[in-house]
């Protein structure tokens, strides 16, 4: 697998460059310090927004250009055609940020991207960053803060809260990567272990979780197959949600006591991981174990 | 979108399933005889969670009266949060084997799962595991048919061809529907080799309804039924009223952030009215969207204080500011006093549109929520 960290001078490329968030978001990317080489846009007439050059596809991009890495700031019922496009090109690193991708179509994109030994990350995600470095995707510069800490998300704006409340008090980040609130994705919490143990930057990791599902049960069998020996810390939303109500992510959606708050908390207290269900809880307990700095 | 059994039954019903002919009965609806299939019946309680029987909401009638008894013990009851507003009264089925039979969608696997049991009728989890055969196969209908008929094979001949039967027609349902989860229990199979579906349990992708037109006749048939989907379906977003006599009204966005926000107001002994992730990021400069969700939060009688919560990735907070500011203006009934607490990109022109319509913005949530207690403190003012 391609790392999972980025760095300042990676070549990025952006599919869907001519859309409202395209646009918007591929300025906002290039003045965090992403290096953005090309757009694609097979609609506009336009050969360069933002100052970036727009290609018709992103086969064309990607020979111009050489990049790896692309996001793609596509809507969800186009996301498998973008996906099979961006494999077919030669993407190793994809980030997809639209929410409500049909499973199905999920299904089939995890298999592509699989197959072709590409990093997907999505769909339903604010995308990653590298703080100080680059990010692909769109995480408010207000929570990023170079620093020691690994952040995996399925929430977007949960994870902005923490990491705006950590940076204040002098904790920031080594790699953020959205992993996403969709039952199936990309990059799933265990996927990015392996990465996270290895990366010398991260001395321990932050796991933003919600209710519904079982990936934060997975992680836990991860944690302890692996023998993580970072320390992990555990956000958990949604104690007090009603059961069979899907609470905006097609993921949060508890069923008798699968996907619980109380199987997640159990779990990932017995693979050695400190679980909280408040922000100020959370920030206190990761202060009290990580040395902040000014 | 998970459907209630009765929901779940006739759509399978549409695909040709065979159900044991029933009834819906809504709320204070009377029950006449005419209108229901011979008996015996069951009498069954129409919610959301799994521990219906368990819960005692399905029971056995032979007369009309015990009907209208279980009825009654039935209707109103709160089950796991979920108040029970219906039952399907159906045909009992007599004489049959109890089998099991599910499909579902398996992330970690990438597949459908497909489980198959000869001993229904119980929890799948209590059996024994080797009275389960279960094995993932891709998503499509031809692979899912051929993964039935291998597990089958490992089954007692008498169950094995009505259960292969059944499991390659509800195969092809459970794909073309995209849906996630469609569990079948107990998977009635007669003497005859005739097979009936007993209760089952059909959970929807909802990004797919797009897509999906039986489900979404369904939804719009049913709206009162599911009140979230269908809202996320006509305007959305996602809306949910987690307490009809909580005091705050929440503006927010993003699920995991407003979810994280009602745990931690309840902890604080506040009370939310409603939970709502708006999407600000897909408001596209109108005001309709907020406008909606003000309205529906104006209707909380209790709600004495609105809390506007965004911490926008990608939204632009001016351009929400501005767009808040005209949504509350066309949303009069809402007579409750405004606290804001934005943090992002654009945060400067959102001071400037929100000290000029007298809303005081924090960027600190501990701050906002202590503007909101001063304000309950205060009696804030009550909408008529």
């Amino acid at each position: 697998m391609i790392s999972p960290r980025v760095a300042r001078g990676t070549p990025v490329i952006v599919m869907g460059i001519s859309g409202r968030a395209g646009t918007l978001h591929s300025r906002l990317m290039k003045e965090y310090g992403t290096n953005i080489v090309g757009g694609v846009s097979p609609k506009t007439e336009r050969n360069e927004i933002n100052g970036i050059p727009v290609f018709a596809s992103c086969s064309d991009a990607v020979k111009a250009t050489g990049a790896t890495h692309c996001v793609a700031l596509i809507a969800a019922p186009q996301l498998l055609a973008a996906i099979t496009e961006a494999v077919a090109a030669g993407i190793k690193y994809m980030v997809t940020p639209a929410e409500g991708m049909p499973v199905y179509d999920a299904l089939k994109a995890r298999r592509l991207a699989l197959d072709a030994g590409m990093l997907w990350i999505g769909p339903s995600t604010p995308g990653m960053a590298v703080p100080g470095e680059a990010k692909l995707g769109f995480l408010p510069n207000d929570s990023l803060r170079p620093g020691p800490l690994g952040v995996m998300s399925k929430s977007g704006t949960l994870s902005y809260e923490a990491g705006y409340r950590l940076s204040q008090r002098g904790i920031g980040q080594s790699v953020w990567i959205g992993v996403g609130g969709d039952p199936v994705k990309g990059a799933y919490y265990s996927d990015l272990v392996p990465f996270f143990a290895a990366d010398t930057q991260t001395e321990a990791l932050l796991i933003i979780g919600e209710i519904g599902g079982h990936e934060e049960e997975d992680l836990a069998a991860t944690l302890k197959a692996q023998q993580f020996s970072k320390p992990v810390f555990a956000l958990i939303a949604g104690r007090t949600a009603p059961v069979g109500v899907a609470m905006g992510h097609a993921g949060a959606l508890v069923h008798g006591n699968h996907g619980t708050f109380e199987a997640k908390r159990s779990a990932l207290a017995a693979a050695g991981v400190q679980v909280f269900s408040s922000l100020n809880e959370m920030v206190e307990g990761v202060c009290a174990r990580l040395p902040q700095s000014d | 979108m998970y459907l209630l059994e009765h929901d779940a039954k006739e759509l399978l019903a549409q695909h040709g399933v065979p159900i044991p002919p029933g009834r819906l009965i809504d709320g204070d609806e009377t029950i006449h005889r005419p209108a229901l299939p011979p008996g015996p019946w069951m009498v069954k309680g129409q919610t959301f969670t799994g521990g219906r029987g368990k819960a005692g909401m399905i029971r056995k009638a032979s007369t009309l009266q015990q009907i209208v008894d279980h009825a009654n013990a039935i209707l109103g009851t709160m089950v796991r949060g979920h108040r029970i507003n219906a039952i399907r009264i159906e045909q009992q089925v007599t004489a049959a084997e109890e089998t099991y039979l599910a499909f579902l969608i398996d992330p970690a696997a990438g597949g459908v799962r497909v489980i198959m049991s000869a001993r229904g009728g119980v929890d799948i989890e209590t059996l024994p595991p080797e009275l389960i055969q279960t094995d993932v196969a891709p998503p499509d209908s031809a692979a899912l048919a051929a993964c039935v008929r291998r597990l089958a094979a490992a089954m007692p001949s008498h169950e094995a061809g009505a259960m292969c039967a059944a499991a390659e027609m509800l195969a092809r349902i459970f794909i073309e529907r995209e849906a996630l989860l469609l569990e079948i229990n107990p998977l009635f199979v007669k003497s005859d080799g005739r097979w009936v579906v007993g209760d089952a349990k059909f959970v929807t992708d909802d990004n797919a309804l797009f897509r999906q037109p039986k489900i979404r006749e369904l939804l719009r048939q049913r709206a009162a039924a599911y009140p979230a989907t269908h809202l996320k379906l006509e305007h959305g977003f996602d809306y949910v009223v987690v307490d009809p006599k909580g005091e705050i009204g929440l503006l927010t966005t993003g699920a995991g952030l407003s979810m994280m926000l009602i745990d931690e107001m309840r902890a604080a002994g506040l009370k939310p009215y409603n939970f709502l992730d708006v999407r600000t990021g897909g408001l596209r400069e109108e005001t309709t969207r907020l406008v909606q969700a003000l309205g529906w939060i104006a209707e909380g009688r209790n709600v004495r204080v609105l809390l506007v919560n965004i911490f926008a990735g990608i939204t632009d907070l001016g351009e929400f500011s501005t767009l808040l500011v005209a949504a509350l203006r066309k949303v009069p009934q809402l007579k409750v006093p405004v606290v804001a607490r934005l943090v992002g990109n654009g945060l400067q022109s959102a001071q400037a549109t929100l000290d000029q319509a007298g809303i005081r913005l924090f960027t600190g949530l501990d701050g906002a929520l202590d503007e909101v207690r001063r304000h309950l403190a205060d009696g804030g003012e009550s909408p008529q």
